[in-house]
């Protein structure tokens, strides 16, 4: 007996390239903070914004070299069995790349008008991001832990990063308790799972599982269990989502969005890959869990979303409702369910990012009016951002043409091959709920034109006419059609189309159409245009993801 | 279970210190509350109401620096004691990791987290400043009127930085307080 | 032969997106060039087309030209491709070109229009639309394309929304088009669930897997959705009331292109109906029906506009007719020539109705042949062609459609011929009282001052189709087998299908005379009885002139529930059910949503508790499975 072991240690090979994406987005936020720590002035914000989308351009760059190597050789592992080089890690690797380009074109607009300096939000995105690679690559629960934390803890701080709002700072503190809550769940599973089956390696477990099938045991049960509690802590699935609404509402909101995609890729990658490649065997214990949780998932942040009146709280009751979508391809526990899923989260990474950055202009200097209210006639204001969000909310609405229409089709019909057709048809369902928001949005967007080329104004005067017959029970019908028509009457004074809202951004004494940042503009038509491209064009992109499920490791 | 055994005996030990150092303190230590030791540290001030509870957040963040640096020491101890075996590569690695945690070092010594003096900040953050920021970031930018002031020596010298913190939750009580007094 | 058939579609589709963000700015009267230009590029490349395509030996002539695969999904594989073959390139050929003119012509009408811009905007979507509705190579992408149009349409019908009936007139083109649009989803359900494709192709060369129950459904739901589309009872009443949008979109939109949409989706499908003789049937009756409904309504109405749109939707009939009694090749033919004469009668009323600063009601109007010359000229070659005076387009073409009723029923030929009757009569009834009799407009102070004529860009289009009216029965000759050109194009989609008329060469001489002296009996009664008044009530019976009364029917029955027959029934059912389950539903979710809400409190303990109780709820689960 000895407490320390002390033979000869053997050093794993390590494969450098496998990691190289993690590499870089770990290497760069360095160099970035020793810049910002050695320099005598202070930098524009702008050499930080650049140094980080040089970053994330070359981390896509090698995701995608990573891609190439994989597609004809095969899946494998690295670094001593601990990381998979797979066409599944390598996807989330290219879409956690793309979101970091995206979010450093976003943070740039973001912080150059709030006059926020310094390194932070690039250094925490990179770290945060290279974690969420982690996640999806890691062949290991100790490694995927490891991942969750990388991810969290500067998502965290992220979190509370607009120092002037008391919101941030709550919701930094909050999404900091409730995360290290169920990191310490999640830690305390990997023990368990442990000791059920003698190792923490992803392969080794399944191969356990493999060969001792009747050890079903309490104690490898229950470390399931916790995974999964800290799993769905990080994709918000209900009921773990309590922090969600407050913690996407308080943070600044290009973190949000950046959030949203980054953590639930993360989260989802991993997920995918312990439940459906290791615990496989055991879907006869997970998936009615799965079921549940994704049923509630499904209702209840299409439910809640409803009665929002801040964009930013619907859109993460949304991200709820989203989550219970890409479970729904879990619950089905076939290839095709794993990779509608992926689809899913690929697609759903570049519609919340982008809808999150039309949220950021909207909002202005102040980051604060994100009232219902802000929305009215946006389409006379800036009709570059309304016929955006317009896109962007409908692809979430799974309007076809678009991306989002073709994962929630491809989800829904996966389940139905699995023949779980209570959950197509509630999945279903709760997208027709969703649709109201969306809609609802859409339609106050486009209520104040009066006239012009941007979009159909008979589309906008029957909305209000639809949506009148059933609003009028609670406060949101005050915000809902009913009221746009309202404004609509009295459109052609200009101070009626004028947002409630208004008042934020007049005190900085900021025109009303103040003009888009460069940077977020291109960011948005880049998200736009690749949910408008990639839901008309729909062949590569769920090519991509059944190719990157075929080479599942 | 002979491996499980050290560990249960340091989970005693542990318990047993806790228990020792508190029962210790409620032994030894003297007792005797009156009114103004009880009431919370104003400078002397007479407090006009009950004021929330303050903590200096200089010291946490002192502490939270130190934690860093003994996290890397507990990696430092098992890669020397293994130095041979890990060789070149086990010299590269450890270098990247004293590389990371310095240059983290150097980020926190360039805003000043180790300044204890009145404030000289680089101006990372911006000028509105509330409770948050106070706490988030230490010490307030000079572009706020306040802090020029201050650093110009107009200040009460009494006024420590870590008061002037937590002071400095809302602007214009805590400004109209001092004089008030005077 | 150029394989860039996706070029069609592109061109005003680019001119949709480059017009829907710079039009504004663009301009009058670029825009409206800009997007003719487009339309004129898509009907240059159908030229190319067409001409490659002639070189190829007629089996030769068909092609799907497939970009990608645009639903991936299962066994469930749309492909985003296009169908060229003779017949698709007929439709391709007519719809850019006619749709070409018309945007030229509406460049004049338009002028004015403070919405010039979005015009143009909607116009080039619909051409791109209405192209891919023709040439796609599977029913998904055909039903994007037949959305597409149906989008456009309302749109276009609620142009200008600000008028109240312009908006509720675009909804109820909508609504009815819903229902015909459920029959074309059902179709494709009945179809994939038979054949497990959606394409075109493969389903027609797959027919024979179907039971003839399944055709038959299939074929009926199609139907249905084409009523819809091309106004067919019961279905119609949408289209007289289109004619609140502006007049170049009655002439596209709702007299040549969309609304005969239904009748090319039927001759797509022909070899369907084929195996579904009792459906021919159906079809073949509900066209007659409606040819002549919509033309005794058509002899009694005073909008300028619905008149024309009666005519359509009882021409639209013909077209059906024809398709019901196998005659495909006729059905394209009065399409093609339809939409010559149609279109230019539309545009004849525009140009009449610009030239009376937006008067429609015919009895406001007369005598105005001394002051728009160039109109009247027009609206009589219009009037003349669709009557079916010899050797006018309509001549031909009707006169096809009406051998092929003969040798099926004699029953269906004798409406089809009175009918003829009708068509010559009440477009010469609207002809008389607009070009002669009392100048009423000047009693009525309509104008001030005199009409003027339309400028050059509009008399333009009138011209080109005037000529095209009058000899587009060059199109497809009977009697001698080398003139029936489009009979001949067509024979590799259509051929095998087609029923052939058993009429003889001798026959068929009899029936042109008889058609002639029918055209010429309808254009008499209309000479007879309006060149001198527009005054004669007892010809215009209020059963017809309310449209046989079934917009007040379908409002009874539909949308009132029935008032006469259970008033209370109708309230508790509306007003309790109906209503309550719409508004329950969003009030009950509602309710559902500020309930949980609660659960919401903002305290991180109670959203931790959240996660312990969800823990122990999976525990829980988990130590169940685990036989703890």
């Amino acid at each position: 007996m000895s407490l320390f072991f002390l033979s000869a240690l053997v050093l794993p090979k390590i494969a450098w390239s496998a990691i190289l994406p993690e590499l870089i987005l770990l290497a760069a936020p360095l160099v970035l903070l020793a810049v910002s720590a050695l320099s005598a002035r202070r930098l524009p914000t702008g050499v930080y914004a650049g140094g980080m989308g040089a970053a994330g351009l070359a981390s896509l760059g090698a995701s995608v070299w990573l891609w190439t190597q994989v597609t004809p050789h095969g899946a494998g592992t690295a670094v001593d069995g601990a990381i998979a080089v797979d066409g599944f890690s390598v996807l989330v690797m290219i879409l956690v790349s793309s979101v970091v380009v995206l979010a450093a074109l976003i943070g740039e607009g973001y912080l150059r008008r709030e006059g926020i300096g310094g390194p932070e939000y690039y250094v925490l995105a990179m770290f945060s991001a290279a974690g969420a690679m982690l996640m999806a690559s890691a062949d290991d629960l100790v490694l995927i832990f490891l991942g969750l934390e990388i991810m969290s803890i500067a998502l965290y701080v992220l979190a509370g990063l607009d120092a002037r709002r008391q919101g941030s700072g709550e919701a930094a503190m909050k999404y900091f308790l409730l995360g290290a809550f169920s990191s310490a769940i999640f830690l305390y599973g990997i023990a368990l799972v442990y000791g059920a089956t003698g190792s923490t390696n992803l392969p080794q477990i399944a191969d356990f599982l493999a060969h001792n099938v009747a050890s079903s045991d309490g104690l490898l049960l229950a470390g399931m269990a916790l995974l999964l509690v800290g799993f769905f802590f990080k994709i918000a699935a209900v009921p773990f989502h309590m922090w969600t609404p407050d913690v996407y509402q308080g943070s600044p909101t290009p973190v949000t969005g950046f959030m949203a995609a980054v953590a639930k890729a993360g989260g989802f990658a991993a997920l995918l890959r312990v439940f459906f490649a290791s615990f496989g065997l055991l879907r006869d214990d997970w998936q009615p869990v799965i079921w549940l949780v994704a049923v509630v998932t499904l209702l209840v942040g299409a439910v809640l979303a409803l009665v929002q009146r801040d964009v930013k709280r619907m859109l993460a009751y949304s991200s709820i409702n989203h989550a219970g979508f890409i479970l729904v391809g879990l619950e089905a526990a076939t290839t095709r369910g794993i990779a509608a899923s992926l689809y899913y989260l690929f697609v759903y990474g570049f519609m919340v990012v982008g809808t999150f950055a039309v949220v950021t202009v909207i909002a202005r200097r102040g980051d604060e009016a994100h009232d219902l209210g802000s929305y009215r006639g946006l389409a006379q204001r800036q009709p570059f951002l309304a016929a955006m969000l317009a896109l962007l909310l409908l692809a979430q609405a799974g309007v076809p043409l678009t991306t989002g229409f073709l994962a929630k089709l491809y989800i829904i019909s996966a389940a139905v091959e699995a023949h779980s057709y209570a959950l197509a048809v509630i999945a279903m369902v709760s997208a027709a709920i969703a649709a109201f928001f969306y809609l609802r949005v859409v339609v106050l967007m486009y209520a104040g034109a009066k006239s012009g080329v941007g979009l159909p104004a008979p589309l906008a005067a029957t909305g209000a006419g639809e949506g009148a017959g059933s609003g009028e029970l609670s406060p949101v019908a005050a915000y809902g059609p009913g009221a746009a028509s309202a404004a609509e009457l009295e459109g052609d004074r200009p101070e009626a189309s004028r947002p409630d809202g208004a008042g934020g951004g007049e005190g900085h004494g900021e025109p009303d159409a103040a003009g888009v940042p460069a940077t977020i503009a291109l960011a948005i038509a880049l998200c736009a245009g690749f949910t408008l491209l990639f839901g008309i064009w729909a062949q590569p992109v769920v090519e991509l993801a059944r190719q990157a499920t075929l080479l599942f490791h | 279970m002979d491996n499980y055994l050290p560990i249960f005996v340091l989970l005693v030990l542990g318990f047993l210190f806790a228990a020792l150092s508190f029962t210790a303190s409620a032994i030894l230590a003297p007792r005797r509350p009156s009114v103004a030791k009880a009431a919370p540290y104003e400078c002397g001030i007479v407090p006009r109401n009950e004021p929330p509870e303050r903590f200096p957040v200089r010291f946490y963040l002192v502490a939270m620096i130190f934690i860093v640096f003994d996290i890397e020491i507990v990696f430092l101890y098992p890669w020397a004691v293994e130095f041979r075996a890990l060789g070149t590569f086990g010299l590269v690695e450890i270098l990247v990791f004293a590389a990371a945690v310095v240059i983290a070092f150097l980020y926190l010594l360039s805003n000043g987290a180790l300044e204890w003096g009145p404030a000289r900040r680089s101006a990372h953050w911006s000028s509105a400043r509330t409770t948050a920021s106070t706490v988030l970031h230490i010490s307030p930018a000079p572009s706020d009127p306040r802090l020029s002031q201050a650093s110009g020596g107009e200040a009460p010298e009494h006024e420590t930085p870590a008061e002037e913190l937590a002071e400095g939750s809302s602007e214009a009580p805590a400004r109209a307080h001092p004089h008030e007094a005077a | 032969m150029l394989h860039a058939a996706y070029l069609m579609p592109l061109f005003p589709l680019a001119g949709f997106a480059v017009l829907a963000v710079f039009g504004r700015k663009i301009g009058n009267p670029l825009a409206g060039w800009l997007a003719t230009g487009t339309v004129t590029a898509s009907f240059a490349i159908a030229l190319v087309t067409l001409a490659g395509m002639i070189g190829e030996p007629a089996s030769h002539r068909s092609f799907v030209e497939t970009l990608f695969t645009w639903i991936p999904v299962s066994a469930l594989h749309v492909q985003v491709g296009f169908l060229i073959d003779p017949l698709s390139l007929v439709m391709v050929l007519f719809v850019t070109g006619v749709s070409a003119v018309i945007h030229w012509y509406s460049i004049g009408y338009m002028a004015h229009d403070e919405g010039y811009a979005r015009f143009f905007v909607y116009l080039n979507l619909f051409v791109a639309s209405m192209l891919i509705l023709v040439m796609a190579s599977n029913l998904v992408f055909t039903f994007v394309g037949w959305e597409g149009v149906g989008l456009c349409s309302y749109f276009l019908i609620a142009f200008w929304y600000d008028r109240p009936a312009a908006a509720s007139a675009g909804k109820k083109a909508f609504i009815m088009n819903r229902v015909g649009d459920a029959g074309f989803l059902l179709a494709m359900f009945v179809l994939f669930n038979a054949l497990h494709t959606l394409s075109i192709p493969a389903i027609l060369a797959h027919l024979g897997d179907l039971s003839t129950g399944t055709a038959t459904a299939a074929a009926l739901l199609l139907f249905l959705a084409a009523t819809g589309k091309s106004a067919q009872i019961p279905l119609f009443t949408w289209l007289p009331d289109a004619m609140e949008g502006p007049t170049p979109v009655s002439a596209l939109i709702h007299a040549a292109t969309m609304v005969t949409a239904g009748v090319y989706l039927m001759v797509r499908m022909s070899p369907l109906l084929h195996r579904a003789t009792d459906v021919s049937e159906v079809i073949a009756i509900v066209g007659v029906a409606t040819a002549l409904v919509a033309a005794t309504i058509a002899s009694t109405q005073n909008d300028i506009k619905k008149v024309i749109a009666y005519s359509t939707v009882s021409q639209i009939g013909y077209m059906f007719l024809a398709v019901g009694v196998g005659a495909y090749t006729a059905a394209i033919f009065l399409m093609v020539a339809h939409a010559f004469y149609k279109s230019l009668l539309f545009l004849s009323a525009g140009s009449v109705i610009h030239g009376l600063h937006d008067e429609q009601d015919i009895k406001k109007m007369g005598g105005l042949r001394k002051f728009m010359p160039w109109t009247f000229a027009a609206f009589m070659a219009g009037w003349l062609a669709i009557a079916g005076v010899p050797p006018l387009s309509a001549f031909w073409a009707k006169g096809a459609v009406l051998v092929h009723a003969f040798s099926y029923d004699i029953g269906l030929w004798i409406v089809g011929a009175i009918t003829a009757v009708f068509t010559a009569y009440y477009m010469g009834r609207e002809f008389y009282i607009v070009f002669y009799g009392d100048e009423r407009w000047r009693r009525l102070e309509v104008i001030k001052g005199d009409p003027h004529e339309s400028p050059w860009v509009m008399r333009g289009p009138l011209v080109i189709l005037s000529v095209l009216a009058a000899i587009g029965g060059l199109l497809d000759l009977p009697f001698h087998p080398h003139l029936d050109f489009l009979s001949s194009w067509l024979a590799p989609v259509v051929g095998s299908v087609s029923r052939h008329s058993s009429v003889g060469v001798g026959g068929e001489w009899a029936l042109a005379i008889t058609d002639s002296v029918l055209a010429v009996i309808g254009v008499t009664l209309a000479w007879r009885l309006w060149r001198v008044t527009a005054d004669a009530r007892h010809l215009e019976p209020a059963f017809l002139q309310r449209a046989w009364l079934v917009d007040e029917t379908y409002d009874k029955i539909f949308a009132r529930g029935g008032e006469a027959l259970a008033g209370f029934l109708a309230n508790v059912v509306e007003a309790k059910i109906i209503d309550g389950a719409v508004n329950g539903t969003a009030s009950g979710l509602r309710w559902m949503g500020s309930g949980l809400r609660r659960i919401q409190t903002g305290y991180v303990r109670n959203y931790a508790i959240g996660i312990v109780l969800g823990l122990v709820a999976i525990l829980a689960w988990m130590l169940v499975r685990a036989g703890v």
